[in-house]
């Protein structure tokens, strides 16, 4: 299978180790032997039809920030429009930074590769919040496999799990604890009886929040994630903004204190159901499936015949997400075999 | 909810039997029975107590109907008072917006009362966090009063944090 990697930071990275570390499992698995033909970031591109030297290529990157360092196949300003114009490939990922108010660059970059007859696999949130039923009925007009599993959980196979193994189910609503930033901030509050800006502060010194905080503590992330899950899983055509999102920065130790005494923890929870969709803090009593701690992700899924399942693991890191990214390669690969 | 159903029963045998069948088949789960043969009516008849949990009203009248049918002597249907307990977290300047009205229009519901409240104070200019346990005598009661505290938390500025289980 031929590859383009559009987006060569944490995660485009993460996934190239990926591919290295799984090559003959692979193979010897799958039968599946993928090719990165081109790669290409913000300042340029890589491209070798005959396939790129992934080592090469993560060190070009390391070094010197771009792809387009590649020995002698780099090009500096070679952009991902042209990229999928003229590279033949079979599967495109969209790894570029999420933008949640145009979806862009992403979504420009899938709609061309979806026109081109590829398929494509994406982690990039900005594109499915923005466009998601456009995206999903161009997929199926042009015939290409659409999946975005990296986008929501990071590691948690929360789509898959619901579109494929409980397929048998009618999901009645899915409720989450989908920002491991927030979790891990409101975790370390409730030990150390810290207050919120004190955690923040902390979090951002270990690269567990972002210099800008907003997406993350405002609950706007844990809404994309619940706008994605919406509109993927319960069938609906909703956009970001049709959730009602509350984020944590009013938290205080104090009130985090209260729940304690009372047998619950406070979450960022964010919940799907037909007619209501929503995220705020909430009360989880210690102990149900959902009071998990740290970065943890986890999701509940309401179903009528299974009852209640729940899943959890780890929402973010380079490495565990190139685990839903490869999922979503090797899903492609086995629906083309048929 | 929590639900009980007081009737009288003749004094023969099988009555007892007779009368929890349809309360299970609607889909109560019965908690307790109390049958109390040494409190006969002057008519002979046997005072019967059953608490039930039933999760949503029609089946309450269901099993109702389904006794009144068979010609049971209902002398009172109840659901049992706070049965329904919903904690919540407030937080923001709760004493200056008037913590009293908060819980005088709360506890002006019927079949609702704050049975619990916590407080802890911020520092002087910060917000304070307080905590509320609100006793409703059934499910629609416990809604009510939640969306009610929703409406006065907005008005007041207040942000407002229910369990997990009312969502």
């Amino acid at each position: 299978m031929r590859l383009v990697l559009i987006g060569f930071g944490n995660l485009g990275r993460g996934l190239g180790r990926a591919l290295v570390e799984k090559s003959r499992f692979l193979r010897a698995s799958y039968g599946l032997a993928p090719k990165v033909v081109a790669a290409v970031d913000e300042y340029g591109a890589a491209v070798d039809e005959k396939g790129l030297k992934l080592e090469r290529l993560l060190r070009a990157a390391e070094r010197a920030n771009t792809v387009a360092a590649y020995p002698a196949k780099g090009k500096r300003g070679k952009s991902a429009l042209e990229v999928i114009d003229e590279v033949e490939a079979d599967v495109v990922f969209e790894l570029t930074p999420t933008n949640i108010k145009t979806g862009n660059p992403g979504l420009t970059h899938i709609r061309k590769a979806m026109l081109a007859g590829r398929h494509v696999i994406t982690s990039n949130k900005g594109p499915l919040v923005v466009a998601f039923r456009e995206l999903d009925g161009l997929a199926k007009r042009q015939g290409v496999e659409f999946r975005y599993s990296a986008s929501v959980g990071g590691a948690v196979p929360v789509v898959g799990l619901a579109k494929k193994l409980l397929a048998g189910n009618e999901v009645h609503a899915i409720r989450g604890v989908l920002n491991g930033t927030t979790n891990y901030i409101l975790t370390r509050m409730s030990k150390e009886g810290a207050p919120f800006e004190v955690v923040l502060r902390e979090a951002q010194e270990m690269g567990i929040a972002e210099k800008d905080p907003t997406l993350d503590v405002d609950g706007i992330d844990t809404a994309c994630k619940i706008t994605i899950l919406a509109n993927a899983i319960l069938d609906m055509d909703v956009k970001l903004k049709d959730v009602r999102a509350v984020g944590i920065r009013r938290i205080r130790p104090e009130a985090i204190r209260l729940a304690q005494e009372a047998g619950y923890m406070i979450k960022l929870v964010g919940v799907a159901r037909r007619g209501s969709l929503e995220v705020g803090p909430r009360l989880v009593p210690a102990g149900h499936p959902l009071a998990v701690g740290g970065t943890l992700n986890a999701v509940t899924f309401e179903l009528d015949l299974a009852r209640e399942v729940t899943i959890t693991g780890f929402g973010a890191g380079p490495r565990e997400t190139s685990s839903a990214l490869l999922g979503d390669l090797i899903d492609i690969h086995r629906t083309l075999e048929g | 909810m929590r639900a009980q159903i007081e009737m009288e029963l003749e004094d023969v045998p099988g009555q007892l039997v007779k009368v929890l069948e349809p309360i299970s088949s609607f889909g109560g789960n019965i908690l307790n029975v109390l049958h109390e043969r040494d409190r006969k009516t002057p008519l002979g008849r046997v005072p019967v107590r059953v608490v039930f949990e039933v999760d949503e009203r029609v089946k309450l009248n269901r099993i109702v109907g389904a006794l009144r049918s068979m010609g049971v002597r209902i002398t009172r249907v109840g659901e049992k008072e706070g049965a329904v307990r919903s904690t919540v977290l407030l937080i923001g300047h709760i004493i200056h917006t008037d913590i009293r009205d908060t819980i005088d229009r709360l506890n002006e519901l019927r079949g609702v009362r704050i049975s619990d409240l916590s407080l802890a104070m911020g520092a002087i200019g910060q917000e304070s966090a307080a905590r509320a346990t609100i006793t409703a005598d059934d499910e629609a009661r416990a809604r009510a009063a939640l969306s009610r505290l929703e409406k006065i938390a907005k008005g007041k500025s207040l942000l407002m944090i229910t369990s997990l289980e009312g969502m």
